[in-house]
């Protein structure tokens, strides 16, 4: 507990000195510097939604600590303001909402101690009290603090210099330590058992997309009851669905070659001049997402697929997060699945990094229900079975089972003649594998694991697959063995002895 | 002969199978070579049928139409192939047959068991026991067989969870499943068939490494009436303690050798049924404490019990017996401190015993066997092996008042000689007589067993070197329907006795290991004198040489194993 509260602490410190020190001439190390702290903070709020009541009112306690250099760090930015005036009543604004907050907070603690002691129902229904006013603060803070922002970024892109990266940068920690206030308070909020969901504005940051992919592809479906904005408090933006679908969205003014990520595209572009190797134009443009001067709001997206729940049409709309959702929602909903799994031949995906996912564990799912469904553990698939009335364990090799018919009439066809019989037995199991390549994997709705084992396709053989069910496959050539031996037998007829005993003896 | 088929032709065919119902077996085969009409009549009323020759099958399957049960357990030559071709015939689906025996049929595999599965509508029973061969695809091939309703797959060692899901799922009406010696079945499968079959009255999961858990998951068995689990060594008493407030119908428990239930298990399931009619718990309780007895006491409806090898004092015997008066089966080997006080406590009580097994218990005398002989008048099963104190005085009374003894084993007991032999044979219904061991029988013994017990079925005189040829002859002259027979070391007998061995045409087991003084000729005549001779055991009979096993592979067609 005391190391997260450290970590906390430090937090505040740094990300406010490094604000303080605006005339630094390196900006593009301030601009790393400002994300790491920002990573920092994401941990430090992560690591706040697992503590319970008390740590938070701590929390508080060291940003009402911190309350002053906060203060002094927006003075730091209005020195940057294009509009001073509309900037300064803002601020004065926010000054006055923090005070607020501050006050609450005061309230927040001073009942701190007695709550533990105090009824259960009372505590809850004053807490509740307290942390609606508390959103309801944070919200006009946050709001505040979002039309602060524009206007900075606006300076920044009308007055290019070596300088301009650094107000954005600056800022950006401020962003998010209004962030993580909220996210406290919203911690807050779940301890008195409501259901209030904090905006984050989320910037879509291509460098760290990468970690935010991973997060995101998890998060999507957990979003639509982890996401409950109320209408309007949200900008909806839809791409096209080319937009979506295009693989590069980065493309070099000079030569028109494209990028998937902005970051690739400026190293690019330090091959076509100096200019572009200087450090503002190397620095990470955070303008690009955010159109313009209108008030920032919160952004979320809608999915161009008329219809779909995610589609702003939809009567229950759910807005995906970032456009990486987009790009991922769309081409799992409502693409083809083009990506086949190397292994089974039949799990399909659209989006590469699921397929990559699945790989990663196919083969490992060798319990099989009837259904199709497969199952990494045998306890799983009976508890599955005993559930769905009707389903069965698949046996792999299902296809001999399927040829059996085929086979018998042949096979009997033939008539008395018993080498004539097995040589049409042979015939049908052929037949039967070529079947079964023309159309691997699938035998009448049934999955099958095996490779078709038979001489004519030998070479397409997959021992990937072969290793995998050594068992059975030695099962079915042991089992046509045994046929053949049957057969040389052959059936003599005999009339010497008796045909018939009598059971009853 | 001229009379009779006037006879016959004035009978309606209805007499007629009354008149054929009361034959017996040789006679009904007599009858029916003769007579067109009885041929006829076996052919519309006969159900079971046993095929040994797997040719004759289809004509054989068209001769009786009203078949309901097909037994081809011996029948090696049989196939996915002939099977295959049986489909293409039509017969078999015409046919509502309803019990398949395939036991030990390893031929037929997947293939074969799914077409005869959806050729026999109506099947409700199949045995497919010790086809080792059997796993996951035959169990999937029969459980297209959905009305299935017994079902016995004892050894087929393959066989795993999802084949058994795979029955289960398909035959959900399963009445009665043995699953001895599928050693690949764990708890899951156990479990999903309690949990699908809930109709499952006998449940037979011996030999299984199976836990606990599958006795909680029986134990949800409403239905469950018989539980057969010998030689699970990873069920406890934690285990038998589900079965306490579970299966409430459950009427025979069997636990032997189960290495880790002791008697609280036994006590838990008995305070839990006080129906239970059958409790074998052999050389797995140390000890009948006074608390189980307790317990004991309140079982009335108790018919069978088997404490084999525990420590029973008489006094516990006295009160077991005073309290389970109804017991009828009763098995105490290797129980060495009964004495003859007990035994005769229990023969006063238990009036209606009728198999007592006292193997090896060493301190049982003759007065212990009178008292039995004289009380318990219904006694059909006697086993006294190694019960050294036995003398002819025991054997007199049994011989005196035990007129319903089928069966009797006096395996290793000295004190059987001729005399006592001579007081046997008047148990004239006897058809099971084991004397291995006892070497002080002779020729004069031999000829009271073979002239009074014509209804023996197995005879076992293993290492009896006191008897000879004679002795012999005169069995073969009078147990005519013996089946088994052991001569092992009996090295008194030479060829001119073991040619008498052909005139016992039914005999199918015969063991003459040890012989030296017999030759090809010998065998010969066994070989052609018992056509239906299925083993034969000829190992270190040093002076038969090819004659005889060209005699052998000449006419016994029958023949599965051989042990030279």
């Amino acid at each position: 507990m005391e190391t997260e509260d450290d970590l906390c602490h430090n937090n505040w410190g740094s990300s406010s000195s490094k604000s303080r020190e605006p005339g630094s001439s390196d900006g593009g190390n301030q601009t790393f510097a400002g994300f790491t702290s920002q990573q920092k903070w994401e941990d430090a709020s992560i690591l706040d939604y697992e503590m319970g009541v008390e740590p938070t009112l701590q929390v508080f306690d060291e940003m009402k600590a911190s309350g002053q250099a906060n203060v002094d760090f927006l003075q730091g930015v209005r020195a940057q303001a294009w509009d001073p005036r509309t900037m300064l009543s803002n601020l004065s604004f926010m000054e006055q909402k923090i005070h607020q907050l501050q006050d609450l907070v005061h309230l927040l603690v001073g009942r701190g101690g007695q709550v533990q002691g105090r009824q259960d129902e009372l505590a809850a229904q004053q807490q509740q009290l307290i942390t609606t006013d508390l959103t309801s603060i944070i919200i006009q803070l946050i709001s505040t603090a979002g039309s602060l922002l524009p206007s900075v970024k606006h300076n920044m892109s009308t007055a290019p210099g070596p300088y301009t990266g650094q107000p954005g940068s600056a800022l950006f920690p401020y962003a998010r330590e209004a962030n993580n206030v909220a996210s406290q308070s919203q911690n807050n909020n779940n301890c008195g058992g409501q259901e209030f969901d904090l905006p984050k504005p989320v910037v879509v940051d291509e460098r760290e997309s990468h970690v935010v992919e991973e997060h995101e592809m998890k998060d999507e479906d957990d979003a639509e009851e982890g996401e409950n904005l109320p209408p309007g408090s949200y900008e909806i933006l839809q791409l096209e669905k080319e937009e979506i679908l295009a693989p590069h969205t980065h493309f070099c003014t000079i030569c028109g070659k494209g990028f998937k990520r902005d970051a690739n595209l400026r190293m690019h572009m330090r091959g076509h001049g100096d200019e572009y190797k200087t450090a503002a134009a190397l620095a990470k443009p955070n303008k690009e997402s955010v159109p313009g001067s209108e008030p920032m709001l919160i952004k979320r997206y809608s999915c161009p697929f008329l219809g779909c729940k995610r589609n702003k049409e939809h009567k229950k709309f759910q807005p995906l997060k970032t456009i990486l959702c987009v790009k991922n929602h769309y081409k799992r909903t409502h693409c083809d699945k083009s990506f086949t799994c190397s292994r089974c031949h039949t799990k399909k995906f659209s989006v590469i990094a699921d397929l990559k996912t699945h790989e990663k564990h196919c083969g490992k799912n060798k319990w099989l229900c009837s259904c199709g469904t497969t199952f990494s553990r045998k306890d799983k698939l009976f508890g599955h079975i005993a559930l769905f009335q009707g389903h069965t364990p698949a046996i792999p090799l299902e296809e001999t089972k399927t040829s059996a018919s085929t086979s018998a009439q042949r096979g009997s066809s033939e008539g008395g003649n018993n080498n004539q019989g097995m040589v049409g037995f042979n015939l049908g199991s052929a037949s039967n594998a070529n079947q079964e390549t023309a159309q691997p994997g699938m035998t009448d709705g049934k999955i099958s694991f095996e490779e078709p084992f038979s001489p004519m396709n030998f070479d397409t053989c997959n021992f990937g697959g072969f290793h995998e069910f050594p068992r059975l496959m030695f099962d079915d050539s042991e089992s046509s063995f045994q046929m053949l031996i049957a057969n040389a037998c052959g059936f003599s007829p005999r009339n010497v002895g008796e045909s018939v005993s009598d059971t009853s003896l | 002969m001229s009379t009779s088929p006037s006879i016959l032709s004035v009978l309606s065919e209805d007499l007629l199978v009354r008149v054929y119902e009361c034959l017996d077996q040789p006679c009904r085969k007599t009858w029916r070579l003769i007579s067109k009409d009885f041929l006829r009549v076996d052919s519309l009323t006969r159900t079971t049928i046993r095929i040994l020759r797997v040719e004759f099958l289809p004509t054989l399957l068209f001769k009786y139409p009203n078949l309901s049960s097909l037994d081809l357990s011996v029948c090696p030559k049989l196939d996915d192939d002939v099977v295959l071709r049986l489909a293409l015939d039509g017969t078999v689906s015409t046919l509502g047959i309803k019990s398949l025996n395939l036991s030990r049929s390893t031929a037929v595999r997947a293939r074969g068991l799914e077409t005869l599965a959806r050729m026999c509508h109506a099947l409700e029973r199949v045995d497919v026991s010790h086809c080792w061969g059997f796993g996951d695809r035959e169990a999937a091939a029969l459980s297209s067989a959905t009305g299935l309703r017994e079902l016995k797959m004892d050894k087929c060692l393959s066989l795993s969870d999802v084949g058994l899901a795979r029955i289960v799922v398909g035959c959900s009406n399963l009445n009665k499943i043995s699953l001895k010696w599928c050693m690949e079945i764990s708890d899951l499968g156990i479990d999903l068939l309690c949990k699908i079959c809930k109709g499952l009255k006998s449940l037979d999961v011996s030999y299984l490494k199976i836990t606990n858990d599958s006795i909680r998951s029986i134990a949800l068995l409403v239905k469950l009436e018989v539980l057969d689990m010998v030689s699970c060594p990873l069920i406890d008493d934690g285990g038998l303690q589900f079965l306490e407030n579970g299966s409430p119908s459950l009427q025979e428990v069997d636990v032997t050798r189960c290495d880790r239930v002791s008697l609280s298990g036994l006590i838990s399931i008995v305070r839990g049924h006080p129906d239970i009619q059958l409790l074998k718990a052999s050389h797995c309780v140390s000890e009948v404490s006074g608390s189980f007895l307790k317990y004991i006491k309140g079982l009335k409806h108790l018919k069978t019990i088997w404490i084999d090898g525990a420590h029973v004092s008489d006094s516990s015997l006295v009160s077991l017996s005073s309290s389970c008066r109804s017991l009828m089966e009763i098995g105490l080997s290797r129980c060495v401190d009964v004495t003859d006080i007990g035994m005769i406590s229990l023969a006063r009580n238990c009036l209606n015993l009728k198999t007592l097994n006292l193997a090896c218990c060493g301190f049982v005398t003759d007065v212990a066997i009178s008292a039995v002989a004289q009380s318990c008048r219904n006694l059909g099963t006697l086993k006294l092996e190694s019960c050294h104190l036995i003398t002819e005085k025991g054997l007199q009374s049994l011989g005196c008042y035990s007129k319903l003894v089928q069966e009797l084993d006096l395996t290793d007991c000295y004190g059987v000689n001729d005399r006592g032999l001579e007081y046997i044979s008047k148990c004239s219904n006897l058809q099971r007589l084991k004397l291995g061991l006892c070497t002080n029988i002779s020729d004069k013994g031999i000829f009271h067993i073979g002239s009074k017990c014509s209804k023996l079925l197995e005879l076992d005189l293993y290492r009896c070197a006191g008897f000879g040829d004679d002795g012999l002859a005169a069995l073969s002259r009078g147990c005519k329907s013996l089946n088994r027979l052991i001569l092992s070391y009996c090295c008194e007998l030479t060829d001119t006795g073991v040619e008498q061995i052909r005139q016992l045409e039914l005999l199918s087991h015969l063991e003459l290991r040890g012989l030296k003084n017999i030759t090809g000729v010998g065998l010969a005549a066994i070989a052609s004198g018992c056509k239906k001779l299925g083993y034969l055991d000829v190992k270190l009979c040093e002076n038969i040489d090819d004659s005889g096993f060209w005699a052998l592979a000449y006419f016994s067609k029958n023949l599965r194993q051989v042990q030279k």
